[in-house]
Order: structure tokens, then sequence, then C-alpha cells
């Protein structure tokens, strides 16, 4: 599984050098559930994808988040519901009160992310009102845009609320914007319809024995079945 | 998964890349020169006689050359404003290739002067030259023709090195590939239209330095031939 561990409470390495958080522990128990043993490959968000299309990973376990687009090239399982927030330094210096606000700002994502291109669409609608843009800054991943957050260098970070929420219970950033978008599913990627059949399975099992809605519940994130796109039940989605 | 040509050309074609390409183009362009202002007065320096200028020259060049380039780029971005110090990303990129770039054009420098045979020097003197006056008219002519090849290649790995500008975000020509790449997942036809930006770029510095070579060779020749 290919995982970017630099996303407390997400994934991320602990002090003493373990890969921990809310994805790990999944990832962890779907494969001891289908009697395997998780292998993580900690990679940048943005060489994901092409690895799994290159069969470099079986699975994406990183909390991409789940697009239409993305359904067309891997099988995308959606396991839990969070939100985008702006996120800035603590107190808010630059007194961000609505989105209206990012018009100057200059505001960080990770390349690739659903983040770059909502904050551009962001910018865009700015634009079209007539107001000045944001100046969007791409970063390798959120742990370099967290730490120019931290210098100042950028007004604010365009990142998913559970790691907003984490960060503000640490007293070490603020979350003035906490539900930016209507609520996209993280979701896992597989490379194969077997293998997505297979780790579906597992997560009903996990569902059935309140292990899903524990590991989940635990992060502060919420259970699938509050995505409008829930059908009942946890499935995979695949229209190449 | 296969080969589009389509996106090749979209790519190869696309405003987006070549603005990269000409942030590659002008970051590498001003790091050089600063590059050679700060190297020539670096390399003087340590060919001096003050043993305090010598000092300071030799400290700056052993730092710069003993830490990689990435890690002066984030201290500079990043480690920097928690002292008070914050420079924007254009000032970032400047100073932190610019510096790098002159501790070693520093020693290419002073590699070029000493290739001078000492005896001109002397001479010099003894028609009555001052310092100044010895440097433009006898060292730094002949001294030029043996700065320019290796000059030539730190400016071509210049072109290449200067793409870890996005780590501080600069929009350079492999960010700019990297987004493309991002689009569609067509991954293998946006790194090879990067590519073929970064040799056509290197082809014509390769082309542009065997013209500047050739005019400083040219006083030689005809001294040569007369």
């Amino acid at each position: 599984m290919s995982t970017n561990a630099t996303l407390p409470p997400m994934q991320y390495v602990d002090a003493s050098g373990n890969l921990v958080g809310m994805n790990v522990d999944l990832g962890n128990e779907i494969a001891r559930r289908l009697c395997l043993k998780a292998r993580y490959v900690n990679v940048q968000f943005e060489a994901q994808i092409p690895g799994l299309r290159n069969r470099r990973w079986d699975m994406i376990d990183t909390g991409l988040y789940f697009t239409t687009d993305r359904a067309r090239v891997m099988q995308l399982i959606p396991y839990s519901v969070g939100a985008l927030a702006v996120i800035t330094n603590s107190g808010n210096p630059h007194g961000l009160k609505s989105l209206k606000d990012l018009s100057g700002a200059v505001v960080g994502v990770e390349l690739g992310g659903i983040e770059e291109r909502r904050a551009r669409e962001i910018s865009a609608d700015l634009t079209k009102s007539g107001s000045k843009p944001s100046d969007i800054r791409v970063f390798n991943s959120y742990s370099d845009a967290f730490q120019a957050l931290a210098a100042s260098q950028i007004d604010a970070v365009l990142a998913g609320s559970a790691i907003g929420n984490y960060y503000a219970k640490r007293g070490q950033f603020a979350v003035p914007l906490g539900q930016v978008m209507a609520p996209a599913p993280a979701a896992l990627a597989t490379s194969d319809p077997a293998i997505a059949a297979a780790v579906v399975e597992a997560l009903a099992s996990m569902a059935a024995d309140g292990t899903y809605q524990r590991i989940i519940n635990q992060y502060g994130m919420t259970t699938i079945d509050k995505w409008d796109g829930y059908r009942g039940k946890i499935q995979y989605f695949y229209t190449p | 998964m296969n080969w589009s040509w389509h996106s090749f050309w979209d790519f190869l074609s696309s405003p987006y890349l070549l603005r990269g390409a000409w942030t590659t183009v002008w970051l590498t362009v001003a790091a050089t020169a600063i590059g050679l202002l700060v190297g020539s007065a670096a390399a003087l320096m340590k060919m001096a006689g003050n043993p305090l200028l010598r000092g300071v020259a030799s400290f700056y060049v052993w730092l710069w050359r003993a830490t990689p380039l990435l890690v002066q780029l984030m201290i500079l971005y990043t480690g920097l404003p928690q002292i008070g110090i914050r420079l924007t990303v254009v000032e970032c990129a400047l100073i932190g290739f610019g510096l790098n770039e002159a501790a070693y054009l520093a020693e290419v420098i002073r590699a070029g002067i000493r290739s001078v045979d000492r005896g001109q020097v002397e001479a010099a003197k003894a028609l009555g030259m001052n310092y100044a006056k010895t440097m433009r008219i006898v060292v730094l002519p002949q001294a030029a023709r043996v700065i320019v090849p290796p000059l030539g290649n730190q400016f071509n790995g210049m072109l290449k090195i200067s793409s870890l500008a996005s780590v501080i975000t600069m929009q350079e020509l492999l960010r700019s590939a990297q987004q493309l790449a991002q689009l569609e997942f067509r991954v293998l036809e946006a790194y090879v239209a990067a590519a073929i930006y970064y040799i056509v770029l290197t082809t014509l510095w390769g082309e542009i330095q065997r013209r500047i070579e050739a005019a400083l060779d040219r006083p030689f020749q005809v001294a040569a031939s007369g």
C-alpha cells in the first residue's frame, strides 16, 4: 500500500519512527482480515496514482478523495467522510472569515490533490466576482506546506478538516473555516477489481463487528454512511 | 496504458510548460550573474595578501560547498522567518542559487587567474601598471579563455538543478510538468515533454558557449598569425 506519511492524524511517522494514524490502522486491519501482512510504501502523493497504475503497489491508503474522474482510472472504495478546511496560524492573523477573504491571500496546497483543484476553483470564483485571485502555492507534501505556514511564508493551507482540527487541538494552527466544500469521501484505491472486491469484503466484516466504526470515530472522522452517495453498503466504484 | 501522441503534443505546446521553462531560464541566468559577481570577488579575496580577506573568502567557499543546496533553500525559505527574516520566494531562489553558484565559480575563476604565468604580472608591474589595470589588460583576457569551459559546465548544471526551486513553490519547468502530469495521469508524456525542453535549453547554451569561446580566442589567433 502506498501512503504519504506527512499528515497527522491520518498517516504520519511518530517520535519513535513508526508509521501510525487512522489510515494505517485501517490498512493493517484490512490486510489482517485478508490473511495478509500490510507493507507500506511511504511516497509523496503526486507519485501514488501513477504508481498504482504501474502496479508498484496494490492499493493507495492515504485518504485519497473520491471523484468520478478518478473512478474512471482505478477502483475507488469510499470509506469515510471529511470536509476541507482553511487552516491559518494561531489567532487567524489575516482575519479570514469567509472564502471571499482568500482574495489576495497566499494559499498552500499539496501537489496533485483535490485541494489544489479546489483552491483554483475558489480563486477563479474570486476573479469572476471582480476580486483579486488567491496566490496558490504548490508544495511537494503537506508537511512542507505547514512548515511554510508556521514560517508565515504563506497565509493559509487548504487541507482536510480532521488535519486542521488535530493541529488546532495541539494549539499549533487555527481553523477559521472548517467546511469549505460539500463532504467528499476519502477512498481506498486499488489496481484490480478482484483486490477491490476483497477489500470491500474485509471492510464489510469490520463494519459488522464495529471495528470499522471504532477506527473512523477515534480520529474524528465520520463513517461513510453519512455520505449522500452512499448506497446502503460499502462498495467499490469503477466506471472506465 | 499506452503512449498518447495527442497528450504529448498538447504538453509540448502548452503555454503553461513554456512559462515554466522561461522561469527556469531567467532563474539560471540571474543565479549565474550573481554567481559571477560574488564569485569573482571571492576569488580575488582568496588570492589577496590580506589574511582577513583570504580567511573570509575561504570560509564562505568552504561553508557553501559543504552543505547541500536543498538545505540552503529550506533554511532561507522556512528557517529564517523563525528569527524574523522573511524573504520572498524569488529572493530565496536568487540568494540560494546565486550564492551557491558563486562558491563554485570562485574556484573556477581562481583557477583561471592562476593559469596566467606570474611573469606576465611582474612584467605588467615593471611597466608601471597598477593592480586593476594589470587584471583588466593582462590577466583577465587570458584567464577568461580558461574560465569559460568550466563556467559553461556550471551553467548547464544550473539549468537542470534549478528544478530544486520547486520545493519552495517556484513554478519552474519541472513543477509545471508535474502539474500537467496530474491532469489525466499522462505522466510519461509530461516528463518527456519537460525533458525535451531541458535538452533544447542545454543545447542552445552549448552553442552560445561555443561562440563565446571563439570570440575570446580571436585576439590570440591574430597574434599567432602575425
